[in-house]
Formats: C-alpha cells, sequence, structure tokens
C-alpha cells in the first residue's frame, strides 16, 4: 500500500514542501527537517587500520593451502586466425599442474551471452561460428597453465607453441574509417549511429546571434586500478569458492555458476578488499573463468591476477572520441542550438557515446546529436568512471566558453543564463561556492592575459552532472546481539568509496550509537544479503535505504524488548548518545543494558530497497573551477588550484565525501593533462602498457584542492542520498581546457594537453 | 621470437633476474623512483647462486625467516608468496609505482626490484613491521585520521616511504614530502590528504 506523505526539500537557500507517494512501510524520509546527530559528521574509514598496517587481505593478497599460480598466454598479433595451439611441453614442465587452451570459437560463448562487461559485444555472435578462432586484437586469450610458482608457470607459457595465420589489422580510429580499412568484424568497422533529437537545430541556429562549431579530441585512456583484474578459485565437491577483485560479486557469482553450468547457491564470492576498478571490474570476465577452471583441472585452489602489461591490453579503457560540436546563442548567451557529431572507439567493444553533457546540463530547445562506435583491432572498452562524460564535458563545455569570449561575456554568468532550474537542485549554489573559493573575480579576458608574459596564469569551469540512481533489489540485515553488538550485513563491496564506513554510520544514526561501534560485513555473496554491483554511483543510492529501514525494524524490536524495563511504551523510546530514553517518562539505559534485556542471543531484522519516490530529481550536480599556469616557452600546464564544489544529496560522511571529489578531480587532472594509450599502427600493439610510459598524475602534479560537499535534499529515497562516484571527475579536464585556453587566448582543442598540445595552439594563434 | 618473448625482452626486471646473482645489477636497479628513496649498498659475496633454489634466511621485521628461493625470485615475492607477508603490494612489478617499498636496513628500497638472495644479511622492515605491540606508528594513524587512503591499495607503499621520510627529516615541507613521495602512484586520488597525513604525523611520538 502506498502512502502520502509531505516531505521538505530543497537546500540551505530555499526549501518547499511537496507530497509523494511512498510504499507504506518505508521509514519517514529524512529531508531537510531531519535531525540527525552521526549522518553528515565525518569519520575516519573502519577499515582504515587494516589498510595502513597491511593486514587488509585483497584478493590479491589471498594465499590458500595448495595454492598454485596460474598465467594466461596471450595474442602477439592485433588480427589472426588461430590455427593450433600445442601446450604438451609446457604440461611436461616440473611444477605444472594444468593448462587450458581456447581454440574453440565457442569457448568463451557462454560468458560472451552473460558478461555485463559485453566483452566482444560485435563478436559473440561470430564466436558461435565453426572453424578456426579469429583473434581480434593483441592480447585476446590463447592458453593458460598453473603452476606451483608464479616464475614456473611464467617458464610454462614460453613452452606453448601456437600457430597463427596473421591477418591485416586495423588499431587507428580514422584508418579504421576508411573504406578499404581490414574488417574487425565481418559487416565493417562502421557501427550504426546513434541519433536523439530535440526541436530543431537548424532553426535554433537560424535564430542565433553568435554560432561556433569546432572539433575536438580526447584519447583512449586505460582504467589502471592498481589493483589488476584477477582471482583466486577454490573448488570443493560441486562447489566454488572465489574470491575476486570485482565491482560486483553477484555478477561474478551469476557468471560463474551459468559458465560451469552449476546453481548459484553451489557458488561464494567473496571480496572483502578491493584495491579500485574505476568501472572496469564486473562480471567474472575471462580471468574469473580461467581461474576457475585451471583450478578444477588442477583439483587444487588456483590464484590468477593479471599483470600490469595484461590489465591493460584485455580489461577495458575509455574510448577516444572525435567530436564536431557546433552551438548557437543570443546575444545575452541563452542557447539556441547544440549541434553534437561524434565518433570513437571502444576496440572491439563498444561505447564510445559521448553526448551525456551536451543532453542534461544547460538549457537548450534545439538538441541534435549523432554518435558512432567505430570498431578496431584493440582490446575492448569498459564503463570508465562517468562514461562518456569526460570527454563530453571537454567539448561542451570548452565550446560554450569560446562562445561566451565571442560575445562578450563572462563564462560563468553564461551558463547561469541556461539554467535548469528545480527546487531541488543546488547547482546554483554550488557554482558560486566554488567561485568564490577560486576567486573567479580574478579571471581575466584572454586578450589580457596573453599581454602577461612567458608564464601566463587562467581560470576556467565546468558543470558535472550524473543521473543514475540506484534502486532495487538491495537488501540488508541488522543484528543486535544481547551483549550490545551490532552487525549492519550485505553483500556489497567497498572498491575504496568508504562503502563499509557508510553503512556504519547509517546503522549508528538509526541505533543511537557511533560509526565504530557498528561491525560491517560485506563483500560475500554467502550473507544472502543482494546488492547491485559498485558501479554508476548506485552503491549507496541502493543499499542505505535497505539498511536503514533494517536498522528501524531491529531497534523497534528492541524497543520492545526494554520498554517493561523502563516503565514506557515502545512508541515512546528514542536511541540516541548510546542509550535507550522515553521521551515521555525521561527515564533511560544504557544501549548494551538495554540489549541485555534481550529474551534471544540477538534479534535480526532484514529489509529491501523500495523503489525510487516518483516526483523527485535523481541526478548529482558539481561545479569545478580551475587556475592554472601555462608557460608559453615550453608548453607545460601546472594546474594552481581547483575548487570542487558537489552534492550527493545528503551527505552520508563528509570526509569520505571530500575524498571522493578530490580523487575524482585529481583523475580528471590526469586524464587532461597525462594520459593516452598509444596504439602502434603497423604492428597493432599497445606501446605504453605500463605505469611509467602511461603517465598518471602524482604528488609532484597536484594542485590545491578545495573540495566542497554541499546538501541537497531531494529524496527518491528514505535515506536522501545520491551518487557521488561519477560526478567529481565530470568537468575535471573541461575546467582545466578552459582555463589553459583563457591563458592562452587560443583554444585547445585536444586532450591530452601536454606541451605539444599548447606549442601547436600557440603556433596556431601566431599564424592567426 | 614470440611476442611474449619479445614482452620479456624488454622489461628489466626480466633483465634483472636474467642476471640471476647480480647484486650490483639489483642495487642499481633497484634506484630510487624519486629523491626520497635512497638505492641500498651493495652486499654482493661474488658466490654464484642457483639456477635452483637455494635456501636462504631473511630477517623480516626482526624474526629471522629460513626460506627456499630460485636466485630469480624477487625481495618482493618471497616475501608475499613464501612468508604470506602481503602488505608490499604488486603493483606493476618494475619499479614504476612505489607499491611494494620495504624498508632495507633503513631505507626504503622498492621490494619488485631487489632480488630475495640480495636482501640476505640485511634487515628488512615490511609495513606490517611497523605498528609494535598493537600500537599503530604514528604514519599509520594520522593517514586513518586524514582518510589519506580510499581503496588502500598504495597505502602500505605510501605508509613506508613517509616513514622513511620522518626518519631522515623530522618536520618536512610539503613541497619535501612531494618530493619524497613522487614516485608513488595512487588511482584514487589521495595525495593531498598523504601529504597532510605526513606532515601531522611530523613530531608525534612513536
Amino acid at each position: 500500500m502506498a502512502a502520502t506523505r509531505k516531505v521538505k526539500i530543497g537546500t540551505a537557500r530555499r526549501t518547499e514542501t511537496i507530497d509523494i507517494r511512498v510504499p507504506e512501510t518505508e521509514p519517514p524520509i529524512w529531508d531537510a527537517d531531519a535531525k540527525l546527530t552521526v549522518v553528515g559528521g565525518s569519520y575516519p574509514r573502519l577499515d582504515g587500520a587494516a589498510k595502513v598496517t597491511g593486514k587488509a587481505r585483497y584478493t590479491f593478497d589471498i594465499n590458500r593451502p595448495g595454492m598454485l599460480h596460474g598465467r594466461i598466454l596471450r595474442s602477439p598479433h592485433a588480427h589472426a586466425r588461430l590455427l593450433a595451439v600445442d601446450v604438451s611441453k609446457a604440461a611436461r614442465l616440473a611444477g605444472v599442474k594444468a593448462t587450458a587452451t581456447f581454440e574453440s570459437p565457442t569457448f568463451f560463448a557462454a560468458l560472451d551471452e552473460t558478461d555485463e562487461s559485453g566483452k566482444p559485444v560485435e563478436g559473440a555472435g561470430e564466436k558461435a561460428a565453426t572453424g578456426p578462432r579469429r583473434i581480434l586484437f593483441a592480447g585476446e586469450e590463447i592458453a593458460a597453465v598453473a603452476a606451483l610458482t608464479p616464475d614456473i608457470a611464467d617458464d610454462a607459457l614460453d613452452l606453448i607453441e601456437v600457430r597463427y595465420e596473421p591477418l591485416p589489422h586495423v588499431v587507428d580510429l580514422e584508418d579504421a574509417r576508411k573504406p578499404d580499412a581490414p574488417k574487425v568484424f565481418p559487416d565493417g568497422n562502421q557501427r550504426p549511429a546513434t541519433v536523439w533529437s530535440a526541436g530543431d537545430v537548424e532553426a535554433g541556429f537560424r535564430e542565433a546571434d553568435a554560432v561556433v562549431e569546432a572539433t575536438y579530441t580526447t584519447p583512449v585512456a586505460l582504467h589502471n586500478a592498481l589493483e589488476t583484474h584477477g582471482a583466486v578459485a577454490e573448488w570443493q565437491g560441486g562447489k566454488l569458492t572465489v574470491w575476486a577483485s570485482t565491482q560486483g560479486v553477484f555478477g561474478v557469482r551469476d557468471d560463474l555458476a551459468k559458465f560451469f553450468k552449476v546453481p548459484s547457491r553451489d557458488v561464494r564470492v567473496i571480496s572483502e578488499y578491493l584495491g579500485g576498478g574505476f568501472g572496469a571490474k564486473f562480471g567474472a570476465g575471462v580471468t574469473g573463468v580461467v581461474a576457475a577452471l585451471l583450478a578444477k583441472k588442477a583439483g587444487a585452489p588456483v590464484k590468477l591476477m593479471l599483470d600490469r602489461q595484461e590489465e591493460n591490453l584485455a580489461t577495458g579503457n575509455r574510448p577516444d572520441s572525435v567530436q564536431w560540436l557546433k552551438i548557437g546563442a543570443k546575444r545575452n548567451g541563452a542557447l539556441t542550438a547544440i549541434h553534437l557529431r561524434s565518433y570513437g572507439t571502444g576496440g572491439i567493444g563498444g561505447g564510445a557515446g559521448v553526448s551525456g553533457p551536451v543532453r542534461m546540463i544547460y538549457a537548450c530547445p534545439n538538441i541534435k546529436t549523432e554518435e558512432q562506435d567505430i570498431s578496431t583491432n584493440a582490446g575492448f572498452a569498459m564503463p570508465f568512471r562517468a562514461p562518456g562524460f569526460p570527454q563530453g564535458s571537454f567539448a561542451l563545455e570548452s565550446t560554450l566558453d569560446e562562445i561566451a569570449d565571442r560575445l562578450g561575456l563572462d563564462p560563468l554568468a553564461l551558463r547561469k543564463t541556461n539554467y535548469i532550474d528545480r527546487p531541488n537542485k543546488g547547482l546554483m549554489e554550488q557554482y558560486d561556492l566554488a567561485a568564490r573559493a577560486i576567486g573567479w573575480e580574478r579571471r581575466r579576458p584572454p586578450a589580457e592575459n596573453a599581454a602577461a608574459g612567458p608564464i601566463r596564469r587562467g581560470f576556467g569551469m565546468g558543470t558535472a552532472t550524473w543521473g543514475m540512481y540506484g534502486g532495487p533489489p538491495a537488501d540488508a540485515t541488522v543484528t543486535i546481539h544481547s551483549d550490545g553488538r551490532v552487525e549492519c550485513i550485505c553483500g556489497t563491496q567497498d572498491i575504496g568509496t568508504g562503502t563499509r564506513t557508510a553503512m556504519a554510520v547509517v546503522t549508528a544514526e538509526v541505533l543511537g550509537l557511533k560509526p565504530e561501534q557498528i561491525k560491517v560485513v560485506l563483500g560475500d555473496t554467502a550473507t544472502g544479503m543482494y546488492s547491485p554491483a559498485s558501479g554508476g554511483s548506485v552503491t549507496l543510492t541502493s543499499i542505505l535505504p535497505a539498511i536503514r529501514a533494517a536498522a528501524e525494524l531491529a531497534r523497534d524490536k528492541l524497543f520492545r524488548a526494554v520498554a517493561p524495563a523502563l516503565a514506557a511504551k515502545p512508541e515512546d523510546l528514542e536511541a540516541s548518545g548510546g542509550r535507550v530514553r522515553d521521551r515521555v517518562g525521561g527515564r533511560s539505559a544504557a544501549f548494551t543494558a538495554a540489549a541485555a534485556r534481550l529474551k534471544s542471543a540477538l534479534i535480526s531484522a532484514q529489509a529491501a530497497r523500495a523503489d525510487n519516490y516518483p516526483g523527485v530529481g535523481i541526478e548529482s550536480f558539481g561545479a569545478q573551477f580551475a587556475e592554472v599556469e601555462v608557460d608559453t616557452g615550453t608548453g607545460r600546464v601546472r594546474v594552481l588550484r581547483i575548487a570542487a564544489a558537489h552534492d550527493a544529496g545528503r551527505t552520508i560522511n563528509r570526509l569520505t565525501a571530500e575524498s571522493q571529489v578530490n580523487g575524482g578531480v585529481i583523475m580528471g587532472l590526469s586524464y587532461a593533462l597525462l594520459e593516452r594509450r598509444v596504439m602502434d599502427a603497423p604492428t597493432g600493439i599497445v606501446m605504453n602498457p605500463n605505469l611509467e610510459d602511461y603517465k598518471i598524475a602524482a604528488t609532484l602534479e597536484m594542485p590545491e584542492i578545495t573540495p566542497i560537499m554541499m546538501d541537497v535534499y531531494d529524496p527518491a529515497n528514505n535515506a536522501g542520498v545520491k551518487g557521488l562516484g561519477e560526478p567529481p571527475v565530470v568537468p575535471t579536464a573541461a575546467a582545466i581546457a578552459n582555463a589553459v585556453s583563457n591563458a592562452l587566448g587560443v583554444r585547445v582543442r585536444d586532450l591530452p594537453l601536454t606541451p605539444d598540445v599548447i606549442l601547436a595552439a600557440l603556433a596556431r594563434k601566431e599564424q592567426a | 621470437m614470440s611476442g611474449r618473448a619479445k614482452r620479456r625482452a624488454f622489461t628489466r626486471r626480466a633483465f634483472l633476474k636474467g642476471i640471476g646473482l647480480g647484486s650490483v645489477g639489483a642495487t642499481v636497479l633497484a634506484a630510487p623512483p624519486s629523491k626520497g628513496t635512497r638505492p641500498a649498498a651493495p652486499a654482493g659475496t661474488g658466490r654464484t647462486l642457483g639456477p635452483g633454489a637455494v635456501a636462504i634466511t631473511l630477517k623480516v621485521n626482526g624474526v629471522a625467516r629460513t626460506l627456499r628461493v630460485e636466485p630469480r625470485v624477487t625481495l618482493l615475492d618471497a616475501l608475499r608468496d613464501r612468508l604470506d607477508l602481503t602488505g608490499s603490494k604488486k603493483i606493476c612489478d618494475r619499479g614504476e609505482c612505489g607499491g611494494c617499498a620495504v624498508l632495507v636496513d633503513g631505507s626504503p628500497v622498492l621490494a619488485c626490484m631487489m632480488l630475495a638472495v640480495d636482501a640476505r644479511h640485511r634487515a628488512i622492515t615490511t609495513v606490517e613491521g611497523l605498528s609494535t605491540g598493537g600500537r599503530l606508528h604514528p604514519v599509520q594513524a594520522a593517514f586513518i585520521e586524514a582518510d589519506a587512503l580510499q581503496c588502500g591499495f598504495c597505502t602500505p607503499g605510501f605508509v613506508v616511504a613517509a616513514k622513511a621520510l620522518l626518519d631522515e627529516v623530522k618536520t618536512p615541507t610539503a613541497e619535501q614530502v612531494r618530493e619524497a613521495l613522487g614516485g608513488h602512484l595512487c588511482r584514487c586520488g589521495t595525495y593531498p590528504r598523504i601529504v597532510e597525513a605526513v606532515r601531522s604525523a611530523a613530531g608525534r611520538k612513536g
């Protein structure tokens, strides 16, 4: 049954009360009027001690009795027919306990159907075909071994004999679009375009006082989570236990159950600590399957962790993009039309679309987007922190700044002119907070900066948005033991975002305890408490409402048990400050004393995530401002400061939320300045599959970062929480590029902003 | 040459392992990722070991541990796979990221760039050895308080290197911390709070 509830939505600056329909069983919504004492504070993460002492066991750290080490042999060819694989010599090497070959074109077919990664989406059909398996990129899996030590496994790989029939390949985006390019898939390399439109862009351009059009490019980026993909697999009888470095234990469980044709109840997947994922670790993947396969063949546990090179060849990437963007605006900056045409390559996968920011952020009556995936003989794309958004944001925000310059408008004023207003949105305040923090009033027009000498400073900004919101199914259990211990149980995984601590914060809020008093159990399918995969910024939005509901049910059971001792009615009791208190009579008992009144060893309550409430928003927002210094002699860009104001609905743990904002900014900065996968066209191989030649930002590149978390009361669930994983990475590259362009007086249109790009832009300006 | 063989030919660690004994080679290649990490002094005996497994004794966190390793086994693999000390992380396995930093005779060394046989007769301290009697080292406590970690996979390397820095420079400036830890990589983006944590740990009693 649904009930109508009044909720107060908005921000600190303005609120309004609306009616929404929610399931009757839902707890009172944490809206603008909710008085919370734990939620919103700053709490060090509960697993901090385990992580700083080296005690935390990640998948890579799991050592099982009798465990073997697995290694995978990969194709050196970007495109080839796999004619024969001979592992006999490897199998005879002392210490080798199992081998496996993947010659059959249908070997991974079951995985192709089920893998959330969509690994060879386009090739899945072909894998069901007969004849020799066709290798589609350098780094595809050919065979695998398990041996007593990693070094023996390495030796064994060198003994595997493989016959390939090399085929012409194409790895370059532009080459792949040519009519005579080698075909990655039988139907060619150009996938059908995705077209979306609202209004009439041509009419919009006719109304415009200024029209700007330009082409932007972004590189292929590699996730490089520091823990590589991998798993430890162990069979006992017909049952499989897998420790997996994964963002989704339940997805891995279901993939493995399907692949090995066992019931999912016979597969247990554990991920207690996870060394990052960023979107590349969904599903069992080939690695998980091969680990379990080798373990089955050897009759012993097998650890199969990829090395850094494999990680960078065959586990995912962010597609590149070429974006042609045309934007029209009236004299006052009001947008009249946006037209985006883009293409990019996710290798043999897809996902090169970039139109999210164009369609979601600014008010514009006429928008058209045309996006196309191009196939190349390269590793498949995987979602990478806000898939499509950093690329799209870079082109969109750059073009908006160009319009602002053309019209003589302040770039921030132009954004505000095109603001989509809603009461449950804090972006306007975020603009002001971040602008104040960076000192936006110090921004000068490009012409003035250009007169400053060889070292120039500039300011730029960009807007973040993200619109995934989680939902059911997500289940949680909260248990109160008679000795006062409390457990919060959900099978979800903590990918480094602080999920574990946030679970404790919400449980502690409900029970009137401190977060460190809550024992959190997660990262295990055996809990039976389902959680979606941790991707798309949906973890907390999915699980916290279930946790809160479970905690309230458990608390109410505790109230009923302790009420007689306090001579109170259960409904008059409240839990706060470590005590259970009668609001009417005033008597109270310590939480542990109350728990001791239980007539059982423990009480436990389970609850499920309700649907998102209708009529409230789903997006998180943010604004980032950057100040940079550019050396026009060397072309070197130094980011001096970044101010980032964000919201995740109601902030759960301010300390870890700020860390997440810092992290998004740093990843965005790294993307803006340093990162690019380089492929060699003649050989079709990746030239920089390591952490030396594929450069990521480190301490010496760090600007001063000011993370600002504001609360927005927009409860689409009972906890009023929204996603924060993706938004902070969205506008950073755009803000930096705009600051660089502001400093130089010429647009930079290609990421990463390496010195050659800067110097080329300056040369272009001199020619003009 | 197969593609795989080509790959191996181009890795520095394969080169290092190929040296076999390689006391000098290992020492040179264990060169610092930044100014903050100093090369360990050579301990060459001049005697050729291997290629089969040899018994060695490593003094790790104050405890002598005897194990059998082939001379090609790195100190990192010996710690992680043979001694089950998994705090030091294997991230790049070629001296690019700092995730496996340990202290050898008090100086930070990348355990993936040193052979286990070359670590004999040295005092090795891993991240597991920094906290004594359940008491966190000030750097560790400061990392937790400042939230200088997210996924935590890079954290042990940072903690070890930060400890080594503070042993040498009592109250480093932010710039000195950034320099000393410049060769360590973190993908979650915890650097600002790491610098904050190290400075906050400076001067605290261990």
